[in-house]
């Protein structure tokens, strides 16, 4: 813990990670190093973007953080709460509760509606059907989904998705929201229209977003820029 | 719902799948049916047997179509040691001619001297009517299936090898031999086959009071059936003696080889069923690799995706044993109303295989499902994610 960088500790540090280290194993004997000693911490209530070439590693750090993948080597906590040691249902456990995440194509489930698959999340969270159907319209209000809560996936348009991919990241209001690509499959003008609907809910309820991106204009809306290249955070933008 | 939905998400696939399971407990209700049919009448005839001898004379079954024995023959008996009482009996068939092609039992009558009276434990149930005794010639007590074929009602007629008979008495159902059995007076029935059984050359030499099928011989208390039967097989000529175990051995054996073989062959086909699930199941999966990752992403644990998938596959299979089940009752029930006329009652649907045949396709489902439902919660979340 002591040579932890000081925001690991702190109260208002939301990720914390330092000398990450992740290899792939793509085939016999051929391994992809996709972290190589990345250090990185996000504040509460930040939203920022992390921006690089591909195979620099910014979905890889992603992944790690939000406890969707484990590292080879290195530290990470999350809400000042150790991870990287975690596996199986305890990883599955804060990722459940601490995390959100929003992917590039939607990934909604495609037999339930808006409004169940906001909910699926908070039931995988704990929460009974009735309170997860509550959240969810709650959610889907929020982002602006108040008269599309029954529709199925395929009945809405790109940024109507990924609206509800928001509210279920939110669902279960997490410390931090993260977007892989969230704007990768829509045109300009809807994709402003998303960012501005995760700018307002990082605004209203202080949620932290870490958006990877390749769009410098997301990246200009965010509060901070952190630049990754050959699987190192060449550039923090400012961080702590 | 949701896991119903998610298993019509490809509906001809899903509805195959679910006729498979179908076709599998479909077998399994009807041949299950049928062996409980066959073993309920056994077990009839394991209870009309225990704990006495059936002595006939050679060459038949209980007394049908064996060499007819005569009526002094129970002396002979009466003195075996270990017999302490001899009832004779007259068995022939109902119509003149058995029916070409039986699956069940065979409609007969049947006359006793009485004198079983006291030593009989097994006991015929009468729905309506009294008992018949050796006075009432001219008279018949029906089982309930040959008072159905012939819509018999107490104090009816009906006919038998030409002639008229009163109806005295209906049997209460069993669904054993009795329901397929008339009682007729010795007098009646002793005539019968003298007259319609028996060549002309022989019935001119008999008097048709001395004919008698089988005697039923009750024991001393603590002998045992089958010794007595060797003895009373060593005592007299031409004659063959069952003893319950002999009973058991000829027939309660061969039925369970029988019933093994036709649940082997149902199960055989519900197994197929159950490998189609496996096959829609891994399908599946390999469809929803994405939505796996998905689903693991925002929080489901490798429990929670296992828990799913079975719950998928374990609906399959439900859904496919009660539509089964209500197939093979509709044929079993089909089946012995349109074969009740001709006696042709194959079929026993009871609770005990209604429930085993829907537990077992259930249990079926669940464990077709448990290795694609394991392969899919033991998939990496990053590397579903990126699933194409």
């Amino acid at each position: 813990m002591s040579d932890l960088p000081m925001s690991t500790t702190a109260h208002d540090t939301v990720i914390a990670v330092r000398e990450l280290h992740k290899r792939y194993r793509l085939g016999r004997d051929n391994y992809v190093h996709a972290l190589r000693g990345a250090t990185l911490s996000v504040r509460k209530g930040e939203m920022v973007a992390i921006v690089g070439p591909s195979g620099s590693g910014k979905s890889t750090l992603m992944h790690i953080a939000g406890c969707l993948d484990v590292a080879d080597s290195g530290e990470a906590y999350l809400n000042g709460r150790r991870v990287d040691t975690l596996r199986g249902p305890a990883l599955s456990k804060v990722r459940g509760r601490e995390v959100g995440f929003i992917f590039q194509g939607f990934n909604l489930i495609p037999s339930l509606s808006a409004v169940e698959n906001v909910a699926l999340a908070a039931e995988y969270a704990g929460a009974s059907r009735h309170d997860a159907t509550a959240r969810a319209r709650d959610m889907l209000d929020l982002v602006g989904l108040a008269d599309r809560m029954t529709h199925k996936p395929t009945e809405l348009s790109g940024g109507q998705q990924q609206r509800v991919a928001i509210a279920r990241a939110m669902v279960n209001d997490p410390a931090i929201v993260m977007g892989d690509e969230p704007t990768g499959d829509l045109d300009t003008a809807t994709s402003e229209e998303v960012v501005a609907v995760m700018r307002t809910v990082n605004t209203e309820r202080g949620t932290t977003f870490v958006i990877v991106t390749h769009d410098p204009e997301v990246a200009e809306k965010c509060d901070r820029t952190i630049h990754m290249r050959d699987g190192v955070v060449e550039d923090d933008g400012g961080g702590a | 719902m949701r896991t119903l939905r998610n298993i019509f998400r490809r509906k001809l696939r899903a509805f195959l799948t679910i006729v498979g399971i179908s076709i599998g407990v479909f077998a399994l209700v009807v041949m299950g049916a049928l062996a409980e049919k066959l073993t309920l009448l056994v077990d009839g005839g394991v209870e009309y047997y225990a704990g006495k001898v059936v002595v006939t004379g050679e060459g038949g079954i209980a007394g049908l179509s064996a060499a007819p024995l005569h009526i002094n023959r129970l002396r002979e008996i009466e003195k075996v040691p270990g017999v302490v009482r001899v009832s004779a009996a007259v068995t022939t068939l109902f119509d003149e001619e058995p029916p070409s092609v039986s699956m069940g039992t065979i409609p007969t009558i049947q006359a006793e001297d009485g004198r079983a009276e006291g030593y009989e434990t097994f006991v015929l149930e009468y729905a309506e009517g009294r008992e018949i005794t050796n006075d009432d010639t001219g008279k018949i007590v029906l089982g309930s299936d040959l008072a159905k074929q012939h819509n018999a009602q107490l104090g009816g007629h009906v006919e038998v090898r030409g002639e008229r008979y009163e109806v005295i008495g209906i049997l209460e159902k069993t669904l054993t031999a009795p329901d397929n059995s008339a009682l007729m007076s010795m007098r009646d029935v002793q005539r019968i086959i003298a007259d319609e059984d028996l060549p002309d050359v022989v019935s001119a030499s008999l008097n048709p009071d001395t004919i008698v099928t089988s005697f039923a011989v009750y024991l001393e208390d603590g002998q045992d059936p089958e010794r007595v039967a060797d003895r009373i097989e060593d005592h007299l000529d031409g004659v063959v003696a069952v003893s319950p175990t002999d009973f058991e051995e000829q027939v309660k054996q061969p039925l369970a080889v029988f019933t093994s073989i036709i649940y082997a062959v149902a199960l055989i086909s519900l197994l197929v069923g159950g490998l189609s699930v496996i096959n829609t199941m891994t399908m599946s999966v390999a469809e929803r690799t994405r939505e796996i990752g998905v689903r693991k992403a925002i929080g489901a644990t490798d429990g929670a995706i296992m828990r799913q998938f079975i719950a998928e596959s374990g609906l399959m299979g439900l859904i496919g044993g009660v539509v089964g089940l209500g197939l093979g009752w509709l044929i079993a029930t089909g089946g012995n109303a349109a074969g009740e006329a001709s006696g042709n009652v194959l079929f026993l649907v009871t609770p005990r295989l209604m429930l085993g045949s829907l537990a077992f396709a259930i249990v079926l489902g669940v464990v077709a499902g448990l290795y694609p439902a394991w392969h899919a919660a033991r998939l990496n979340p990053v590397e579903a994610l990126r699933y194409e």
